[in-house]
């Protein structure tokens, strides 16, 4: 039974990291109907800015969070206007911008690769490898917890991003433009919102929010260029599976899956845990191909 | 009394109604047969020139390779170009096929130069199944499940298939000398096969459909297209060939791994040479596939075996896509400029 | 002196043909238009032309002096110049309430904010009553009365209105033009396309009959459907009894 406890906070746990790392992803496709496959390069990019952080300045990977989003907001913005501007209007948009940001995945992963070779990286602050230790309150005589420390910050780190971002969308003035252009573009351009500025933005902080993804990621996993494929496909598994544009399904699919592939590496052994995402995508797919709260409408 | 505006144009003088002039693109011209005839003689009788050639088995394993892109690029063209469904799964097929023949090989003895048609079969077969599941969606959705699917079968747990570490393969009982020269053909016989298939569909009613659903899919069920059945079966056929070249492959490395086929940088050197050639046209794939070959065999000279070859690949698609969205052929057919022997669609 | 000016106006999608092949049109102030036109005319086109969201061509769009021709919707809007287009393009997850501050978007006192969505609740009691709902969630006639209402927030000084009353039960359609006359007498200009021919011009002023691109007949709206020419070309010599296509 403790078991059973146990390993399904550790699935919380994880899935809260990649709540995160998925909300900078749905963002981007809910406002602008971009699908970002650089989305986990930019995580990973903002991975090494923290460790290089860690490393010879000291700073501690989840204080870095403070100044990582803001650099990878502006890096958002600017990748928006320079490169998404120009095809905004375009019939075949969606897939173009699949295809622009598996170009651009590809150059970011180069550059790191050339700037950083492909040496494994973890940065290793005191707390990523202490556990708290719970026993006692419910337990069965004699049987402990472990929460790790390391991805209960990086969890609780999380849980504040995104309580913000989501009070942010629904109380700022801002927020209703992006949430506006989300659900009606044309309506939101009526209303004279300037689609093209919240579009930016909300480009910005899906970028912002890979930066915190990264700083967390910098001592919770080891991280190489060449690594940001298997996230992504982690992670767009995640949001197709949640329903393309739906935080909420990102969310929760999020949470769900995280426990759920604990339970099969915890089971079956450590190289099936992406399995679980890829299977669930797959057999929701068979269900019902607009995911969990995506709406019947094609992309 | 209310004037009628359209009886009297607002200079005076009678509107006249406007036709638009269509421009016919020229006429394919007979020559560009004699070019390409041509150039599969030259490529045939390559081998042949050994004594003029210095380093022999490098030009043949450079021309075998070049024509297992040509080969791949084409045909995942016929889902990606001609239906307008990106796949970047597609290096699936190519490990299908090469993990087929190279099994049959290391356990019967049975050489790939037999069971490559297998191995292709083989993926036209996963083709059906990740197509009937896969094209339940549409645009992004779709490139995204073809990912997962790439990475769902990237896996190393299998001991028969020799795990992560792979099997090795005996190699041709050939002398050294002469060692390179069955795969060259082999890869000719393919590549000639895959870029015959592509056309063979870009001018039959089957590839008028798929060129429909990319257009317009939902006009296109309207009038009458069988879209899932049309879809389905590209993604199955555009397996085919992928899977034959990787049953070659397999042997002419001498060895089957996981990392050697089920990655995602080998799809996306199919898709960045169709783009760049002109996904949507049968030449474009040809053209792409040589093109960023000799980009990266020279990045390679210059920069050595450096990421910067990547970062070359990745600005390039970016700047494609963002200027010439239409590829080398297709753009140079818009400017009315494409050499007629490129002409093949 | 009109308050707005189109002259000339060329305007396509895309790389596709002109739709609109050098229109042009006068409009007065407080005059309530209403433009008819066979399908293909350009009648939405033009719309989206003066709001900014499909730039002209060629020609150009004097609103109150000031060109609109290459403006953003946006500041089309800031300008005076509201549209409702056909899908009403509300924001279904949003509730009734939040649509009416978004179209005050621009408008930055609150005060003014709120005095007008009081004015919009007497207006549209209806609205007043389902504030809280979801705006996906509401009847046809409902969701065109909150695009109008909606509209009325940003104090609007010409009002385009495309089909207000298309795919709506005779009844609802009827309050819809009851509210448009409402609104003519609070001195707003208003230019709606109607389907509903006749309907459409017995509440407007002014009747201006589209085709092929240009402004084709004009006229006060009480004589235009009378004129067998408009007759013909609008109702088909095989409907002779007007009302829908």
């Amino acid at each position: 039974m403790t078991n059973v406890i146990q390993v399904a906070i550790l699935g919380l746990l994880l899935g809260g990291v990649y709540a995160l790392m998925a909300a900078g992803l749905t963002l981007a496709f809910g406002v602008m109907r971009i699908v970002n496959l650089a989305h986990a390069a930019f995580i990973i990019a903002s991975a090494y800015i923290s460790f290089f952080a860690f490393e010879r300045l000291n700073i501690d990977p989840l204080l870095s969070v403070v100044f990582v989003m803001p650099i990878m907001f502006l890096f958002g913005v600017a990748v928006y206007q320079v490169l998404f501007r120009r095809i905004e209007g375009s019939k075949k948009f969606g897939e173009m911008t699949v295809l622009l940001t598996f170009g651009i995945a590809i150059m970011v992963e180069g550059l790191l690769g050339f700037a950083f070779t492909g040496i494994y990286r973890k940065a290793a602050p005191g707390y990523a490898n202490e556990s708290f230790i719970v026993d006692g309150l419910f337990l069965p005589q004699g049987d402990i917890l472990f929460i790790p420390k390391g991805q209960f910050y990086a969890s609780l780190m999380s849980i504040v991003l995104l309580v913000g971002l989501w009070a942010f969308l629904r109380y700022s003035t801002t927020g209703y433009a992006i949430r506006a252009t989300t659900q009606n573009r044309a309506a939101a351009q009526i209303v004279g919102v300037n689609v093209r500025r919240v579009s930016a933005i909300s480009f910005g902080l899906s970028t912002a929010l890979a930066g915190a993804s990264g700083a967390l990621m910098s001592y919770l996993f080891p991280f190489f260029p060449f690594r940001h494929w298997q996230w992504v496909a982690v992670l767009l598994a995640l949001v197709v599976l949640g329903g393309m544009g739906s935080m909420k399904g990102a969310v929760i699919g999020a949470l769900v899956l995280g426990v759920a592939s604990s339970f099969v590496v915890d089971q079956i052994g450590p190289t099936w845990g992406p399995m679980t995402f890829y299977l669930a995508l797959f057999l929701i797919l068979l269900i019902r191909p607009q995911g969990l709260f995506g709406k019947e409408a094609p992309a | 009394m209310i004037e009628d505006r359209a009886a009297v144009g607002p200079d005076g003088s009678a509107p006249e109604p406007e036709i638009e002039d269509i421009q016919r693109p020229p006429g394919p011209a007979r020559y560009r047969w004699y070019v390409l005839a041509a150039v599969v003689i030259a490529l045939l009788a390559l081998p042949l020139f050994r004594p003029v050639i210095s380093s022999y088995n490098y030009v043949l394993t450079l021309g075998a390779l070049i024509l297992m892109w040509v080969a791949m690029s084409s045909s995942w063209n016929i889902l990606g170009g001609f239906a307008g469904y990106i796949s970047l799964g597609h290096s699936v097929f190519m490990g299908v096929g090469g993990y087929v023949a190279g099994v049959l090989l290391y356990y019967y003895g049975v050489s790939p130069f037999l069971t490559a048609p297998l191995g292709g079969l083989a993926a036209v077969a996963l083709g059906f199944l990740a197509g009937f599941i896969t094209l339940r969606t549409r645009g992004p959705a779709f490139i995204i499940s073809t990912i997962a699917l790439l990475f769902m079968l990237m896996t190393d747990n299998f001991e028969y298939l020799g795990g992560a570490a792979g099997l090795p393969l005996p190699p041709l009982e050939v002398s050294q000398e002469w060692l390179r020269v069955p795969f060259y053909y082999a890869m000719l016989l393919i590549a000639m096969g895959a870029v015959w298939t592509a056309y063979r569909v870009a001018h039959s009613k089957f590839g008028m459909g798929l060129r429909a659903i990319a257009e317009d899919e939902v006009k296109a069920e309207v009038a009458g297209v069988p879209t899932r059945l049309y879809k389905i079966s590209a993604f199955a056929m555009s397996a085919f060939w992928v899977g034959v070249a990787g049953a070659i492959y397999g042997y002419s490395i001498a060895f089957i791994r996981p990392t050697v086929f089920f990655t995602i940088a080998i799809s996306a050197q199919m898709v960045l040479m169709a783009i760049i050639g002109g996904k949507g046209t049968v030449a474009g794939p040809v053209v792409g596939a040589v093109l960023i070959y000799a980009i990266n065999e020279l990045s390679l000279v210059v920069f050595g075996a450096t990421e910067l070859n990547i970062v070359i690949q990745g600005t390039m698609l970016v700047a494609v896509l963002l200027f010439f969205p239409l590829g080398v052929v297709g753009t140079l057919r818009k400017m009315n400029r494409l050499p007629a022997f490129l002409n093949w669609d | 002196m009109p308050i707005l000016e189109i002259t000339d106006v060329s305007a396509g999608y895309g790389a596709g043909p002109d739709i609109l092949r050098g229109l042009s049109l006068e409009v007065e102030e407080a005059t309530s238009y209403c433009i008819i036109g066979p399908n293909g005319a350009g009648k939405s086109t033009l719309f989206k032309v003066i709001a900014g969201l499909l730039n002209p061509r060629s020609g150009d769009v004097v609103f109150r002096g000031e060109s609109l021709a290459h403006r953003r919707p946006d500041q089309v809007l800031a300008s005076g110049v509201c549209f409702v287009p056909q899908d009403q393009a509300l924001f279904p997850e949003m509730s009734v309430r939040e649509n009416l501050i978004m179209g005050a978007y621009l408008v930055k006192d609150r005060a003014v904010i709120k005095e007008r969505l009081a004015r919009v609740y007497e207006m549209f009691p209806i609205l007043s009553e389902r504030a809280g709902q979801d705006a996906g969630k509401m009847s046809g006639g409902q969701q065109q009365m909150l695009a109008m209402g909606r509209a009325l927030m940003i104090d609007p000084i010409l009002l385009m209105l495309d089909e207000p009353t298309l795919g709506l039960a005779p009844q609802i359609a009827q309050s819809i033009f009851s509210q448009v006359e409402q609104l003519k007498s609070m001195g707003l200009t208003v230019v709606i396309v109607e389907q509903n021919a006749q309907r459409g011009l017995e509440l407007a002023d002014w009747g201006v009959v589209l085709d092929l691109g240009i402004v084709r007949f004009e006229g006060p709206s009480d004589g235009i459907l009378e004129d067998p020419r408009v007759r013909e070309l609008y109702l088909g010599k095989a409907a002779g009894s007007g009302g829908k296509k």
